[in-house]
């Protein structure tokens, strides 16, 4: 191998003064008769390489002419850039383009409406997705076509509405409230109705239906009663609207 | 070839600011290297002639895409002339350069040629012929080397390897060459 290397430099340092004719294979031969066996091969065929050469040579006065010629040829063909690329038809860029623009937009979307969805489900009354949040159970309820599952919405939307209502007095929004109560009423009522449905039906649902809405709005009384105790009395009207709404449900189940 | 580099820099932000004659500077630089390289692999100088001026149209349009990380421009237009044979080659549905014999060819096709040219043409059907008959590294290796004048680091660069595997690359090439030599007569 270290033989091998040393040929390798004697060929690299020797191939100039070989080509322009100032040495001869002998004369390097002469130099380096240790290496002659091997040398003198590689040397002649380095020698035959440099004729070859001479024969693979650009006709004289091809590289100006065509100089000319190729400046011409750029000033109609521009560089083509990124954007180029990917706006012209038919280039592996555009084609990446095309494939992968539906896809990220897509999940992007996805992306967008989850994020959109999520935030309004967790939002409260006096918050700007709240009404978002609203028309998402309206969009529920309506795609609800059974009167039981419809029932199981109608009380989930209820505690939904208590849970908000304790969130509004704990961050002090007491003006919300009268709102909120209203709000928390209307779902109370709609569900007495979804239960009379049932009972139209005659579907043997209805007791348990009842008897969920009942300890429901037990404990939504409950909760409302050690809210009003732990809250200014400004919380109080609203807070009572509440209680009076959970109460008059109570009365109606009875 | 000192200051090679340092010259094909400050062209190469003069052409990728838009200006042809510095592209052109750049033709006038390599294209005799790149010409050599190309009609070492083809059968006939047109088609050299040809895909030169298309190497370096491509390198044009790619030249926003060039940037200089250690490799030389000339590796880069190395690289483009590779492209640019093996295109040419699917297109002829082939993928070695023709055989002496189709020397005849030339002469069925009744092309005027001169008697120079065709003794020019009969030499270099030769060369095709010997080479041709190398491993496809060896061919390269030597083309780069001693035909297109490479330093054996800048062969290394086009080829993808380091200056010590040319180096013995090389080393078994011209041993190839040699015996192919001898061989063909």
């Amino acid at each position: 191998m270290k033989k091998d290397r040393r040929i390798s430099q004697i060929i690299d340092v020797s191939t100039p003064a070989l080509t322009s004719g100032m040495e001869t294979v002998d004369s390097i031969l002469e130099k380096y008769p240790q290496y002659a066996p091997e040398l003198r091969p590689r040397l002649e065929a380095v020698l035959w390489l440099t004729d070859a050469k001479k024969n693979l040579e650009p006709p004289q006065g091809f590289i100006i002419s065509s100089r000319a010629c190729m400046e011409i040829q750029l000033e109609a063909i521009q560089p083509q850039g990124f954007w180029y690329r990917l706006l012209k038809r038919y280039t592996p860029q555009r084609w990446v383009f095309n494939v992968a623009a539906p896809i990220v937009l897509v999940l992007l979307l996805a992306l967008i409406i989850n994020s959109l969805v999520l935030t309004a489900r967790l939002s409260i009354p006096g918050e700007s997705l709240y009404s978002t949040k609203i028309l998402l159970e309206n969009l529920q309820l309506a795609l609800t076509f059974d009167q039981a599952k419809k029932t199981d919405l109608y009380i989930q939307y209820s505690r939904e509405r208590t849970t908000e209502f304790v969130e509004l007095v704990l961050e002090g929004d007491y003006e919300v409230l009268p709102t909120a109560a209203a709000r928390s009423e209307s779902e109370i009522i709609a569900y007495l109705h979804s239960i009379n449905k049932l009972k139209n039906q005659n579907l043997t649902e209805e007791l348990p239906k009842k008897a969920e809405l009942k300890e429901t709005l037990s404990n939504e009384i409950y909760i409302l009663n050690i809210l009003k105790g732990s809250s200014p009395p400004t919380a109080y009207p609203g807070i009572e609207l509440a209680i009076q709404a959970a109460q008059s449900g109570l009365f109606a189940l009875h | 070839m000192p200051g090679r580099s340092d010259k094909d820099h400050e062209l190469i932000k003069q052409a990728q600011r838009g200006d042809k004659h510095a592209f052109g500077e750049l033709y006038e630089i390599h294209a005799p290297v790149i010409y050599r390289y190309l009609f070492a692999h083809l059968d006939n100088s047109m088609d050299a002639e040809d895909l030169t001026g298309e190497v370096f149209l491509k390198a044009w349009q790619s030249l926003p895409k060039y940037i200089e990380r250690g490799v030389p421009f000339l590796a880069f237009l190395f690289r483009i002339a590779h492209n640019v044979l093996v295109d040419h080659y699917r297109q002829n549905n082939r993928l070695e350069p023709k055989s002496s014999d189709d020397m005849d060819s030339y002469k069925e096709d009744g092309c005027a040629e001169p008697v120079d040219l065709i003794g020019s043409q009969m030499e270099h059907q030769q060369i095709l012929k010997v080479l041709s008959k190398l491993r496809t590294d060896y061919q390269s290796v030597l083309t780069l080397r001693f035909i297109s004048e490479l330093s054996p680091e800048e062969t290394a660069q086009v080829m993808n390897r380091s200056a010590g595997a040319i180096r013995v690359l090389q080393h078994r090439a011209l041993r190839a060459l040699r015996d192919e030599m001898d061989r063909t007569g």
